[in-house]
């Protein structure tokens, strides 16, 4: 049969994410595949050292929709060290805390992404639903749905109430419950079954050797994790256990998200019970430095890694972000080569490439000239009164 | 010895090994080591880190413009600690050799190097640019700190409004 040689992307039918992939085909088997990367360069480390410090973390926290704690953290946690800053205790359980809500919510949202490139909706809009809690506890103790600004040179920016605690216990006993579903239904359903397993293999010598990293590295059996091998903030204070599995396929990728979603509720919890008394930042300068520093936090996706050196001055001599998604690239490549064609989304998808998201919608009435922004509720009675015109009643939904 | 018992073990070991080649060894704290190395006995150096000291895993390389000098901090980690190598190269000719060899992850952070810094890395395989695009001109890079915007884009003369005073 002839080989034939087909570009995936950028613009995809799978992903919302900018990327290319060649692939050469040989009826509906792949047996050789390239990526191509860069469609989404920003100059994002260019831009930051034009930034001061403190600027730096708004344009950090933008480099990705769902894991931008992991990158300010990573950040702050390198200029703190060259400015020998002492952080407070309680900043640390707060930054943690928002860490662990940040990683439940990225994984919900990749088994939605799962549910869907399988062709099993109902686990998508499922899923996306259930992720509303963690979103709302996020929005409660951040104000923000998605870019949360909780971090700052030196500690965190809002505190915890007990009130707060209260609500986002109210809302983890929820997705701990539906979580035990989403576990016998990731293990047990018959479409999630045939539709990972055996799909995109990365053996645990090649996972290793290719850099692989987070839960792709983990399903490979790679037992890796920077909150246990080298626990920064206060990881090393909080008991849960480094999740892995030896099927190196889509369906360990999945089976160790799930399993995962199950340690971070335990975390919260321990960090909500543990929360000490005090401040929650204390001052640092502006001008930091001379001095250099490089440290890793493990993102939903993987071990990010942050490099900042300073010169002294207000702004970063030089800031570098690695992001988990760029070390798992090597991995993709291998992993399509010999599946089929119908796999590559699920493939693609299972490393959990990144993707923003928004919040909330701006009307803008052309009649009176006016803009109206439109909050969770006044959205919801509006889509409510909308279905209603056409004789639909959701208002007991 | 003390506290920094696995940090001066790696320490001596590496200067026993790679002598003159290796200068300002430092270590910084618990599992963090720096230090420079001459660009010649890199992938040399890589390859022991990874088959015998058990640094398997070049978490990334970030590149420097230090004037006179560019080049590469190779971050290398066995998952506990970090040891960040750091090799210079002159600006006049700027040339590293590929550590492709060992590690085949690094081939996007090396053309990183070759992009962003300018920097030949020699023996690294031909494919694609990264992460500039394709039209971009092959002989401005951005991350040299003496690169600005307009050098490319005429028109943007002005910082734009969100730019840092």
């Amino acid at each position: 049969m002839s080989k034939m040689t087909i570009p995936l992307g950028p613009q995809h039918p799978a992903l919302k994410e900018p990327v290319n992939f060649t692939l050469v085909l040989e009826g509906e088997q792949i047996t050789g595949s390239a990526v191509n990367l860069g469609y989404n360069h920003r100059g994002v480390e260019k831009a930051a050292e034009n930034r001061t410090f403190l600027q730096d973390i708004y344009l950090i926290e933008r480099i990705c929709g769902i894991c931008s704690h992991s990158h300010t953290t990573c950040y702050v946690t390198c200029v703190e060290e060259i400015a020998k800053a002492e952080v407070p205790e309680r900043a640390k359980a707060i930054r943690t805390l928002v860490g662990e809500l940040e990683r439940v919510h990225s994984h919900l949202l990749w088994l939605g992404i799962a549910g869907y490139e399988m062709g099993f909706e109902t686990l998508f809009m499922y899923t996306w639903r259930d992720r509303e809690q963690v979103l709302d506890c996020l929005e409660l103790v951040s104000g923000n749905r998605v870019h949360y600004g909780i971090n700052t040179i030196g500690g965190v920016r809002r505190d915890i109430t007990p009130g707060q605690k209260t609500e986002i216990l109210k809302r983890l006993a929820i997705l701990e419950e539906r979580t035990k579903y989403y576990v016998k239904l990731g293990t047990e359903e018959a479409t999630v079954l045939a539709r990972t397993q055996n799909v995109g293999l990365l053996p645990h010598d090649i996972a290793l050797e290719r850099g692989a990293v987070g839960p792709t590295a983990r399903a490979s059996n790679v037992k890796r994790d920077v909150r246990k091998d080298a626990p920064y903030l206060i990881y090393d204070k909080l008991d849960f256990n480094l999740i892995t599995h030896n099927t190196n396929d889509v369906f360990g990728r999945l089976v160790v998200r799930v399993l995962e979603l199950v340690e971070s509720y335990k975390m919260i919890r321990q960090i909500l019970n543990y929360l000490p008394e005090g401040p929650i930042a204390v001052k640092v300068p502006a001008k930091i430095g001379p001095g250099e520093a490089v440290n890793r936090y493990e993102a939903p996706r993987g071990e990010d890694i942050h490099y900042v050196k300073a010169n002294g001055t207000d702004k970063p001599e030089r800031a570098k972000v690695r992001a988990p998604t760029m070390a798992n690239y090597p991995s993709v490549s291998y992993m399509l080569d010999g599946g089929y064609l119908a796999d590559v989304p699920m493939v693609i998808a299972a490393i959990d490439p990144c993707m923003s998201c928004t919040d909330r919608a701006m009307v803008y009435n052309t009649k009176t000239d006016k803009v109206q922004i439109y909050g969770w509720d006044e959205l919801r009675k509006y889509g409510i009164e909308q279905y209603k015109k056409k004789g639909v009643d959701f208002s007991k939904l | 010895m003390s506290e920094f018992e696995k940090e001066e073990k790696l320490k001596a070991g590496l200067e026993a090994k790679f002598g003159g080649a290796i200068s300002e060894m430092t270590i910084q704290r618990k599992d963090r080591v720096w230090f420079e190395l001459t660009p010649e006995r890199l992938p040399e150096l890589m390859k022991l880190m990874k088959t015998e000291l058990g640094y398997d895993h070049l978490a990334t390389i970030s590149g420097f413009d230090g004037g006179e000098n560019l080049g590469g901090n190779y971050h290398l980690t066995d998952t506990h600690s970090i040891v960040t190598v750091r090799v210079k190269t002159p600006r006049t000719a700027p040339h590293l050799p590929t550590v492709t060899g060992v590690f085949p992850g690094a081939e996007p952070y090396e053309r990183e190097l070759e992009d962003l810094f300018g920097i030949k890395i020699d023996g690294l395989k031909p494919g694609r640019r990264y992460p500039l695009p394709d039209d971009f001109p092959a002989n401005q890079h951005p991350l040299r700190k003496d690169w600005k915007v307009s050098d490319v884009y005429p028109e943007e003369k002005t910082a734009p409004a969100t730019e840092a005073e």
